[in-house]
């Protein structure tokens, strides 16, 4: 898709293997569209995501980073994904003071049936990435604030 | 054995590191017996062109401490790097950034612009700032070039150690200086002077459990001695500082303030604190989550208080 | 007109320069002194907990 909106977002995902990963695959077993702009990083657990995770994909490049897990009730470790839901607020709220904008960094509850909601929200969260623009963390603000002049 | 030749300096910095080596009272006076110091601006009356005319490698050991704010601090790392055998990141500011490394929340035209003009006792009508080159009838005068960004000494030039701390324990510099006198440093890149685990080891405070449903401000609540401070609702970085330290500021009722960076194999300070902290919220829904989250005020000046150049995102966007 | 260069100022915390003109006669006809060093505590102590600034600020000066 080239024209005059040539910036194609690069998102990180970070997708739970018992449900969200198994979510992405049936929209991919039932041919449903989405970007291709999201990059899947299968995790055992939303809970295993550290909020390093997040910091390091801004860091390395990515406009944006999703992080999706099974809802909470349903985790395969019974609470792992309450220390995704603990983390993401405060996660933000740091993100906030860094200058980088809410809908950069998203946590949605993913189940291993809801291929429909995994495919839309990679949509709406591409879409967004790409009003917002590209992030390009290290160009635009480690690099530049580093200029000697 | 031939003296060590020592140099000490600091770039952006408050001159503590300089007085905790002073701290070392008595044992200084080792230290003169086993060194000669050949830049020491605090207590001696090197200067700059002293340090220009010595040969490559001429210092043993060089403890740089302060963080790297101009081009000045650029020029004298870059120097001294040089001019000796062994660099070492000496405090909190060279190795992490430090305090000053707060100041990565802005950019040259926000601190200017705040300290030139707005604050509330100055009167700059003219809007004088300063410039790295002016020119008075009788000649030029020069100002080192205020950087955009805060950078660490390990981010200007080669570091062979990192003696942490906001300053380094006294104890720990005593060891540190010991064995360089011996000849016993660990492997280059090392951190020195720290222990292995995070502060909590070294704490003597009871831990249960921590499961915290609300945290406190200081006018909310006097801390009792014996108790975790975090499960008392105080956020208190030592689950992800490392130690070394002798828990000093826990042991004076504070809670840690992370000035020991991170733990060896952590990358990113700030986040694991993050982590920490949220893991240990007691909510289970995320109304109840939002609501202690929202008593964390700042989280960035909480848990990046002195690392915010050494962290992944080493500034803020402006 | 010679010129004498003291860089760093030394045995006092802090950075200092000073630049001293001599005329013909060895005479001091003007010196300046800078301050090369600058932080921004004014800066970045905004925004942070009141009860931060007792831990921030002194390290102002350590001495």
């Amino acid at each position: 898709m080239s024209g005059k909106n040539s910036f194609e977002p690069r998102i990180i995902g970070f997708l739970c293997r018992w449900c969200s990963y198994q979510g992405a695959d049936l929209a991919g077993t039932s041919r449903r569209h989405y970007p291709s702009n999201m990059v899947p990083v299968r995790v055992m657990c939303s809970g295993r995501v550290d909020p390093t995770f997040v910091l390091k994909a801004i860091a390395d490049g990515a406009d944006g980073v999703l992080i999706c897990g099974c809802h909470p009730g349903d985790c395969h470790y019974q609470s792992g994904n309450f220390n995704a839901m603990r983390r993401y607020p405060l996660l933000m709220k740091a993100l906030e003071q860094f200058g980088i904008e809410k809908e950069r960094v998203r946590l949605e509850w993913i189940s291993a049936s809801e291929s429909e909601k995994f495919a839309l929200v990679v949509k709406e969260m591409t879409e967004t990435v790409r009003r917002l623009g590209p992030l390009e963390w290290n160009r635009r603000v480690f690099q530049a604030g580093r200029r000697k002049t | 054995m031939a003296k060590l030749k020592l140099a000490l300096y600091w770039a952006a910095t408050c001159g503590g590191c300089e007085v905790a080596v002073l701290d070392l009272n008595e044992k200084i006076l080792d230290v003169a017996a086993a060194a000669d110091i050949y830049l020491w601006p605090v207590a001696m009356d090197y200067k700059y062109k002293d340090a220009e005319a010595w040969p490559d490698k001429f210092i043993d050991v060089c403890l740089f401490n302060g963080a790297i704010r101009n081009s000045e601090g650029e020029h004298l790392a870059t120097l001294l790097r040089a001019k000796s055998k062994v660099m070492v990141a000496f405090g909190s500011c060279a190795c992490f950034g430090g305090i000053p490394g707060l100041a990565n929340v802005a950019d040259r035209e926000g601190v200017f612009a705040r300290v030139y003009g707005e604050t509330p006792s100055t009167d700059n009508r003219d809007g004088t700032r300063p410039q790295t080159s002016f020119a008075v009838p009788e000649g030029e005068l020069t100002l080192p070039h205020f950087y955009d960004t805060v950078k660490t000494l390990g981010q200007t030039v080669p570091v062979d150690y990192f003696l942490p701390g906001c300053p380094p324990a006294t104890k720990q510099i005593w060891a540190v200086v010991q064995a360089i006198v011996a000849g016993q440093l660990p492997p280059p890149g090392s951190f020195v002077g720290v222990a292995e685990k995070s502060v909590c080891e070294e704490c003597p405070r009871v831990k249960e459990e921590k499961k915290v449903t609300a945290f406190l401000r200081p006018h909310q609540v006097i801390p009792q001695p014996e108790k975790c401070l975090l499960e008392q609702g105080l956020v208190c970085c030592g689950p992800a500082t490392r130690g070394g330290c002798g828990a000093q500021c826990i042991n004076a009722n504070m809670p840690c303030r992370g000035c020991y960076g991170p733990t060896e194999r952590v990358t990113d300070q700030g986040a694991k604190m993050l982590s920490a902290i949220a893991s240990i919220i007691d909510a289970s829904d995320e109304a109840g989550v939002k609501k202690v989250v929202d008593q964390i005020v700042d989280p960035l000046g909480t848990f990046y208080r002195f690392g915010l150049p050494n962290s992944l995102l080493t500034r803020v966007r402006v | 007109m010679q010129r004498i260069t003291i860089d760093p100022i030394t045995r006092l915390e802090g950075h200092g320069k000073i630049e001293i003109f001599l005329d013909e006669a060895g005479e001091v006809a003007n010196a300046y002194f800078q301050v090369p060093e600058l932080r921004g505590f004014e800066r970045f102590c905004e925004g942070r907990p009141v009860e931060e600034l007792p831990r921030i600020t002194p390290r102002i000066c350590g001495v």
